[in-house]
């Protein structure tokens, strides 16, 4: 009977354990990338070239690289709030709450996804349903469901993390009724500052079609020494002159 | 002699009597069928925006409107709560948190007005736990409940037990998502109010907006409708730092609807009454023609012309007087019948009279306030319009008139 | 043709009967005419001050623009499309708009609004936005500057001369951003327009959205208000399924509503109004009646058929009946069009509420030539209808009893 119990223990454990590796992986105690991000629609397609910085869950940093005329834009992440510097009108605004559900730079993601504070680990229960393959790669399917005060949307998460390296590979979004709305895959696995890593990201709504996000990342630096003070709206001006 | 002489004179002629009383009796159905119809609706639209949407009264901080900010709560709002209830016209008050706010699901979002209530008086003064057309009210203990209009309901295709993330920014500015899980789905007469507001406990709204124990609003209904100036003044006087508005003032559509809706049926009645006038009219000039002979012998014998000037007014005034009581006994039954059973109106729509905030179930309404003006529009329509006939009786020559 | 004769004579020998008769069916006429006109007069007047808040008669999208108004929807101007719009009938003008969402900010405060980029002297053409100015002045077509609600600017305390700056997604993903000087504070009616609208000239919302010869919509004048729905449809037809043609019914379904039950109301009232008609020329067919009793049963007498009898009746009714809605409509049509000039007023209380949700406080007369014949159509089956009854009563005549009296 205690061994039963002490195993459902155990694998639930197990789970939010992987998926905490997993996340831990991809963020590091503090991160710099540069990443080239590519929206796809029918008929047109764009690209921009990023530079991020991140410390812990609170802080981020977004400065646009490329193309020339978005050049020196920034969005600076502290807590719940964003901050959007517009180098060509010399003005920081704060976003709405309005706005945090509308897409981020005409991308598949909302402004939300870069405030999100709910934590992939906390917001959830996780439980391992099964395995499978993916890209050659042994992987968990992992069943996460949110904690009822989370303030999350979706109804379901299911993510498939690799077994050995714990790199999550596939994620699918779904609303409470079951209809599976995003799908998030990672491809390209590298080795980038010593860490093996998924570089490329694809976001994927269901009902649109010919429509999806890449993200590519080009350089990443992990664990960095970072200072808080980085993260102000007079650091985001000066950082791309 | 004069009266017994236009007594006669009316049975004289029993169809033509008959059809002038007839007149008579239809414009006064007609008039007040209009009337009580327009009065009905309106009655029912004032009705639904006191006791379900605006209350009499709201008070609030005189900033909060301008920017529906969430640091412009009533200052002691707790003790101007309590003392409210010294005031005797006042039957009942409700407390509200209010935060404009984004309400998020995984395919869409909307904004929405979050109402942080307190069950017991909310059910009292908006009637939202009539207004609830599936699952139940509010537990006691339960933060993260919320209560969502059909129309967002159907718009954002939520149903009850959805979750959803309402996000907002609390009195200190900051962004603050937060998940409630929808117990139950009300529907109002008023669409775009219902696809607008949501509601939640009071104390739930409170904890996320920082606001401790003190709220925006408060929602006063009153004893009697009477009341409303009165009151209104009392509560200015007494709390001369707070804005205290009328629902005229919040709902100045509803206002300018009964307003135009007034407006709208005395033009109505007056074009009936110009139809009535010109039927009595025709039928009299006839009648005096007719009589052209009689009306000659009459002069010949000496008859003074006031006296057959006054001969053919009497006559139209037995006419009326016949056929008043007539018309307002009739009229009043019918909108008697349909003001207990109502009149359903569904066959116009039931969703666009929702979108206008009506039901679709009208109560016509006898207007009583009306009734004396309606009377003495009538009557004297009937007297105006039988000078002309009298006027031509007096001047027949009598010789010319023998002579045919 | 004796017997046409005759009736003239007959109408001709009392001549007050038959004024009264042919006033009662004259009146008649004016009344319904006036009735009807004010009503559609009312209804034309209140769509014509909600499409020129703002939607105009019909506008021309691309296909979907209605369903998802976003600027991946927008349609690349084209000389070609205008030209076949403006060559459509009933079409009197057109105007282009670039329309979208961004966050308009002023030093401390951000919000949410809608721009329009316009070109403002067509605009002004079809909606008259020169006359909602109440501060600063209108815009040129080369001005870079904005013109704002007065709701909006009161929420992001702005003023002629301030500056304003607008941030958003313009089209194909392009970030969107521009800070412009507030030129003039427009005043809306209607409160979802004025706490939230801004108008910039067509060039510079195209430059602020990267969106080069990209409009979203074109805002159409018509000359006859009543074809809008078929206008509509004549355009689809010449312009294709790529683009889509709405009239104002499709964009505001609500006041079409709202006007629909209007109309049953009336529908009502006018049925009440025919009745009181009915009897007023009911009335004097019954005194001709009563007053004839005696000559036509001498008629009868002295050997006339009676359906020559009837003949002559009817013959006099249809005279009575047509020269009273001839003359009815000779009247009503100055009458009405005086009307129609000289709208009745709202005063008072009322007449500042219609003016403070941006209608115009009048009672306006329809001029629609249409209403003048049905209505006298109307009227004229009505008369009609009623001098059925002197032939019924010819039916019935007993010579001897009715000549005894």
């Amino acid at each position: 009977m205690l061994f039963i119990f002490s195993c459902i223990e155990g694998s639930t454990q197990d789970a939010k354990e992987i998926v905490r590796k997993a996340d831990e992986k991809m963020r590091g105690n503090t991160s710099q990338a540069d990443i080239t991000i590519k929206t796809v629609r029918t008929g047109w397609s764009r690209e921009m070239t990023v530079r991020t910085w991140m410390k812990g869950h609170d802080l981020a940093l977004i400065i646009v690289l490329a193309p020339a005329k978005d050049k020196g834009i920034g969005f600076l992440k502290r807590k719940k709030e964003v901050w959007n510097w517009m180098p060509s009108l010399e003005k920081t605004i704060k976003l709405p709450p309005s706005m945090m559900s509308q897409s981020w730079m005409g991308t598949d993601f909302t402004n939300d996804d870069l405030v999100k504070e709910s934590s992939i680990v906390n917001d959830y229960e996780h439980s391992v349903t099964g395995d499978t393959i993916i890209d050659g790669r042994s992987c968990y399917i992992i069943q996460m469901i949110p904690t009822p005060t989370a303030a999350v949307v979706w109804g379901k998460l299911i993510v498939c993390i690799d077994k050995k390296d714990l790199l999550e590979l596939h994620t699918r979004f779904y609303e409470e009724d079951g209809t599976h709305v995003n799908t998030m895959n990672a491809y390209d696995v590298r080795l980038m500052d010593g860490r093996l890593i998924p570089t490329r990201f694809e976001m994927i709504p269901v009902d649109k079609k010919n429509q999806k996000t890449v993200m590519i990342y080009k350089k990443v630096q992990y664990n960095r020494p970072m200072d808080d003070g980085l993260f102000t709206t007079e650091r985001m001006k000066s950082l791309i002159e | 002699m004069i009266f017994i002489m236009a007594w006669r004179n009316i049975w004289r002629n029993k169809s033509r009597s008959i059809v002038i009383m007839l007149s008579i009796v239809i414009g006064l159905i007609a008039g007040i069928s209009v009337l009580a119809l327009y009065k009905g609706m309106m009655t029912s639209r004032v009705r639904t925006v006191i006791d379900a949407e605006t209350a009499h009264l709201q008070i609030h901080d005189r900033d909060f409107k301008k920017d529906y900010h969430p640091s412009f709560i009533l200052k002691n709002a707790n003790s101007l709560f309590q003392s409210l209830s010294s005031l005797p016209e006042i039957k009942v008050a409700a407390p509200r948190s209010v935060v404009q706010a984004m309400l998020i699901t995984a395919t869409g979002s909307a904004g929405v007005q979050v109402n942080g209530v307190v069950p017991e008086y909310e059910y009292k003064v908006s009637g939202l736990k009539e207004k609830i057309k599936e699952g139940e009210g509010f537990h006691d203990n339960k933060k993260n409940e919320i209560i969502i209009g059909r129309k967002l309901a159907e718009k954002m295709k939520l149903k009850t037990g959805s979750k959803l993330v309402i996000t907002f920014t609390d009195s200190a500015d900051n962004i603050i998502s937060s998940a409630f899980r929808i117990i139950a789905i009300y529907q109002s007469d008023n669409d775009p109010l219902d696809e607008l507001n949501v509601y939640v406990p009071m104390q739930a709204l409170n904890e996320l907006l920082m606001t401790g124990n003190d709220f925006h609003e408060i929602a006063i209904l009153l004893n009697s409708d009477e009341d409303l100036q009165k009151v209104q003044q009392i509560l200015m006087k007494q709390f001369p730092a707070f804005s205290v508005e009328s629902w005229k003032d919040i709902s100045p559509e509803t206002d300018f609807m009964v307003k135009t809706v007034d407006e709208y049926s005395y033009i109505i009645m007056i074009i009936i009454l110009i139809a009535l006038a010109f039927g009595i009219l025709n039928t009299m000039l006839m009648s005096v023609l007719e009589r052209t002979r009689e009306i000659g012998m009459m002069v010949a014998l000496g008859t003074s012309r006031s006296r057959i000037f006054l001969l053919v007014l009497l006559e139209t005034v037995f006419l009326t007087i016949a056929g008043t009581p007539i018309g307002l006994t009739v009229a009043y039954l019918i909108t008697d019948y349909y003001h207990t059973h109502g009149l359903n109106l569904s066959g116009m729509g039931e969703d666009m009279m929702a979108s206008f905030g009506f039901n679709t179930l009208i109560y016509p309404s006898f207007p009583w306030e009306k009734l004396a003006g309606i009377m003495i529009m009538v009557i004297g329509t009937a007297i105006i319009s039988c000078l002309l006939p009298a006027a031509k009786a007096l001047r027949l020559q009598p010789v010319e008139a023998l002579r045919r | 043709m004796w017997i046409i004769k005759l009736a003239w004579k007959n109408l001709w020998r009392n001549r007050s009967r038959t004024a009264i008769t042919v006033a009662a069916i004259f009146f008649a006429v004016i009344l319904s005419t006036t009735a009807e006109s004010l009503k559609q007069g009312v209804f034309d007047n209140l769509v014509k001050n909600v499409v020129s808040f703002y939607t105009g008669y019909i506008q021309v999208h691309k296909t979907g623009y209605q369903d998802e108004q976003i600027l991946d929807n927008s349609l690349t101007v084209s000389r070609e499309i205008e030209q076949k719009i403006l060559s459509s009938e009933n079409v009197s003008g057109l105007t282009p708009r670039l329309e979208s969402f961004a966050l308009a900010s002023s030093k401390e405060i951000t919000k949410g609004c809608m721009v329009a980029g316009i070109s403002p002297d067509e605009e002004n053409r079809i909606t008259s936005l020169q006359n909602k100015i109440v501060k600063g002045s209108y815009l040129h077509s080369n001005d870079r500057s904005v013109l704002v609600a007065e709701g909006l600017a009161d929420r992001l305390k702005l003023s002629v001369n301030d500056t304003i700056y607008l941030i958003g997604q313009g089209y194909h993903g392009a970030t969107a951003a521009g800070k412009y000087a507030v030129k003039g504070i427009l005043k809306f009616g209607s409160p979802q327009l004025n706490d939230k609208i801004l108008f910039m000239t067509l060039a510079t919302a195209q430059n602020l959205f990267a969106a080069e010869g990209m409009i979203t919509s074109y805002i159409l004048s018509i000359n006859n208000e009543k074809k809008a729905g078929a206008t509509a449809a004549g355009i689809q037809r010449s312009i294709g399924s790529d683009y889509e043609v709405m009239s104002w019914e499709e964009i505001l379904p609500d006041i079409r509503q709202h006007i629909e039950a209007d109309s049953n109301n009336m529908k009502v009232v006018q049925g009440i109004l025919y009745l009181l008609i009915c009897f007023g020329i009911f009335s004097t067919l019954l005194m001709m009646i009563a007053e004839r009793k005696f000559e036509m049963a001498m008629l009868v007498a002295i050997g006339m058929k009676k359906w020559r009898l009837m003949l002559l009746f009817v013959t006099e009714s249809i005279f009575t009946v047509v020269i009273g809605c001839i003359a009815g409509i000779a009247v009503s049509i100055p009458l009405i069009i005086y009307l129609n000039r000289n709208p009745i007023r709202i005063g008072g209380e009322t007449g500042r509420a219609y003016e403070r949700f941006g209608f115009e406080a009048i009672f306006p007369t329809s001029t629609d030539s249409s209403i003048f014949l049905y209505q006298a159509l109307v009227v004229l089956v009505i008369g009609l209808a009623l001098s059925v009854y002197p032939v019924v009563k010819v039916i019935s005549l007993r010579p001897v009893t009715a000549m005894k009296r």
